[in-house]
């Protein structure tokens, strides 16, 4: 997965590339917006990340030359701009996601993984992750093939957890994706509620499958061949 | 033209008016002079024309006749200003007196038949003299002549030049009177209008360091104490928000200074000297979490300035506040289930408004309850329409009471009742002012009650009815 980043704030660009090659792709780095154009005409990437307040040309340039030539890989914006119009702009403008400064990394890598997933769609009716094993259909959820009772939010939750399993998963997606709630709650209410959802997958089984990621959020981790 | 100054414009006006009134009694007491003389001429004239007629009266004889023009010249001795021309009813020139030249078109010497006393008067000039004078038929005791046409005329050089004299000084006066109100309007305006200078001193000397300053009401004329009073409030209103705005920066340097030197600190402590792997890794993970904390202040703070300048625009959907609140009550539903309260609800209620935004209000006063409700107690969501077109929804849970002077306060941003307890829990103290925010966005009002153990929120919001009904 190539993935182009263009942002001129230094440390930022750095960390971005970074972190997104230290999870597993392959990142080109421009530092502004007519290298940043050059570099998705000549190459070929399967997504870009572009800041909007850029030299020379700004993001939103940078997306309408691109998609004047018909290049449709996905886009998401970076941007210190907040603003509603802003938001509405980008979209209007075939800009994919949209992420406000200051953003945790986990919450990019969240939504990178979601850009790149879409239209590759292949539902499976059960999903297995490890030892356990989570029915979509009949709603059941089997560990080491022990009945586990959930319930709706908590299946809703461990779906979750299970289909981007291995990824850190932000408080506010888990939030947003299980409750549809898009805000930031100040009180640790997704700390509570996956405490007992791990309560009921991970007690009594010696590998702990349900990790919290300090600061970040929260992942379902494969254990590892030992 | 407008005028810009309003003392230019009351002194003008002021002139204007004055300058009128002058100008309008000199034309009547100038008048009225000219009058009395003419009447005084009047009155000589006629005792003139009486006493050619006494003359005549006497004429009985040819002799008597013969010697007339002797007779009227000895009775005209002593009477300079005075003439007198006779004339037979057939235009004949009978006598006339040597100073004096009559014009023809108001003499004639022969009357028209009709032409009798009282004569009309008229007044000429000739040579340096004006004149004026009458003419009368006047009957004579003379056989061969009953009547003779009588002219007279007197000289009134002596009211024409006491007249002159009279109008010159007159106007003189009057434009001198003109001239002097003039300017004692103007500082009869300076002055009325001095307390508006005072008010302008005193508003200039105003800034944010001296907004304590208030105008003195009680020393300023009627007009202007409404001005001064709404000035004051102004005032007034403005050193609130001020004070708020310092409080505020306070507050909000504060909140950023805190996060900050903890990471800073740590950070500084973490390299002084080689240190484990698992100590790094707590120093980063503790600066992430400032960072989360900074983070989340600032949108907050985003949130809240842009609903201070109007520009929080609420998408506009149909929301059925007992769906919201069903929803709220599975997102907290095991966070509170651990902290051993429970939630309930009553009524139902349906507005337009932002779904995001009024989630994320409603989850405030929520979370605010559950804080503050020990183990056991229960948080009750009521939804009432009071009046047709108002939906409240309150938001109650048992628990200490609030003393009453921190109640309107509490919408206040970083505002803590206990300022000790402030950072023992995730918020920095914006929750219940993006309530208020984004429930004044939509229209709506807050308030707050506190007694006998009950703590109440509520949110009164614009109601709409339900569609199809």
């Amino acid at each position: 997965m190539k993935i182009l980043v263009v942002e001129d704030e230094l440390k930022t660009g750095n960390y971005l590339q970074q972190g997104l090659t230290e999870a597993g792709f392959v990142v080109d780095l421009a530092r502004n917006g007519v290298d940043g154009l050059h570099q998705a005409r000549t190459e070929s990437y399967d997504l870009v990340i572009l800041d909007v307040m850029l030299p020379g040309l700004d993001g939103w340039g940078v997306l309408r030359a691109m998609r004047e030539e018909g290049r449709s890989m996905p886009v998401l914006f970076l941007t210190a701009k907040g603003q509603v119009e802003d938001r509405v702009k980008g979209l209007e403008q075939g800009a994919d996601d949209y992420l406000v400064k200051p953003f945790a990394f986990a919450e990019l890598l969240a939504r990178v993984r979601t850009l790149l997933r879409r239209g590759r769609v292949s539902e499976p009716e059960v999903l297995r992750v490890a030892d356990i094993e989570l029915d979509l259909l009949r709603r059941r959820v089997h560990r080491a093939g022990k009945r586990i009772d959930l319930t709706a939010k908590e299946f809703l939750l461990l779906e979750l957890l299970m289909r981007r399993h291995d990824e850190v998963l932000p408080r506010s997606l888990i939030a947003s994706q299980v409750w549809d709630m898009n805000f930031d709650s100040d009180t640790n209410v997704i700390e509570v509620a996956v405490r007992r959802l791990r309560a009921k997958i991970d007690d009594g089984y010696k590998v702990k499958l349900i990790n919290t990621v300090r600061g970040m959020g929260y992942v379902l981790e494969t254990p590892g061949p030992d | 033209m407008r005028l810009r100054s309003l003392t230019l414009r009351l002194t003008l006006l002021f002139w204007i008016a004055s300058t009128v009134v002058l100008v309008a009694l000199g034309y009547l007491v100038s008048r009225s002079v000219q009058m009395h003389f003419l009447e005084i001429d009047r009155d000589e004239l006629l005792g003139k024309v009486a006493l050619v007629r006494h003359t005549l009266a006497k004429i009985e004889t040819v002799d008597e006749f013969a010697a007339m023009p002797g007779r009227m010249d000895d009775a005209l001795i002593g009477h300079p200003h005075l003439g007198v021309r006779l004339s037979s009813p057939d235009g004949a020139l009978l006598y006339a007196s040597p100073n004096v030249s009559f014009p023809d078109a108001d003499f004639p010497l022969r009357l028209a038949e009709d032409q009798q006393s009282p004569p009309s008067i008229a007044t000429w000039r000739h040579g340096d003299h004006y004149f004026r004078g009458t003419m009368a038929s006047v009957p004579t005791a003379f056989a061969g002549m009953p009547r003779a046409n009588v002219a007279v005329a007197v000289s009134i050089n002596h009211h024409i030049a006491f007249l002159d004299t009279f109008k010159h000084s007159l106007w003189l006066t009057i434009a001198l009177s003109a001239l002097l109100t003039g300017v004692l309007g103007w500082i009869a305006a300076r002055r009325g209008l001095r307390p508006i200078s005072d008010l302008t001193a005193v508003a200039r000397n105003i800034s944010a360091s001296r907004l304590h300053d208030r105008l003195q009401v009680d020393t300023l004329p009627v007009e202007l104490t409404a001005l001064a009073l709404a000035f004051n409030d102004m005032l007034s209103r403005l050193e609130d928000s001020f004070r708020r705005l310092s409080d505020f920066s306070s507050d909000l340097a504060h909140e950023f200074k805190t996060p900050l030197s903890n990471m800073m600190m740590q950070s500084e402590v973490a390299l002084s000297k080689s240190r484990s792997e698992e100590d790094y890794r707590e120093t980063l993970y503790s600066g992430l979490e400032e960072c989360d904390r900074l983070a989340r202040t600032v949108s907050d703070m985003l949130f809240l300035a842009k609903a201070d300048h109007g520009q929080v625009v609420p998408t506009i959907e149909i929301i059925d506040l007992a769906t919201e609140v069903q929803e709220l009550f599975e997102f907290y539903d095991a966070f509170v289930e651990e902290r051993g309260v429970t939630l309930a609800r009553q009524g139902s209620g349906v507005v337009h408004g932002d779904r995001l935004m009024l989630r994320r209000a409603i989850s405030n006063l929520l979370s605010n309850a559950v804080a503050h409700t020990a183990p056991g107690g229960q948080i009750t969501v009521s939804l009432t329409s009071t009046t047709a077109d108002v939906i409240t929804l309150a938001v109650e849970n048992p628990g200490p009471s609030i003393p009453s002077e921190h109640l309107p306060r509490l919408f206040d941003r970083f505002y803590r009742v206990d300022p000790a307890r402030q950072r023992s829990r995730g918020g920095v103290g914006l929750g219940l002012a993006i309530t208020k925010s984004i429930v004044t966005a939509h229209g709506g009002a807050m308030s707050v009650s506190s007694d006998h153990g009950i703590t109440r929120f509520e949110m009164t919001l614009p109601a709409r009815t339900r569609p199809g009904s």
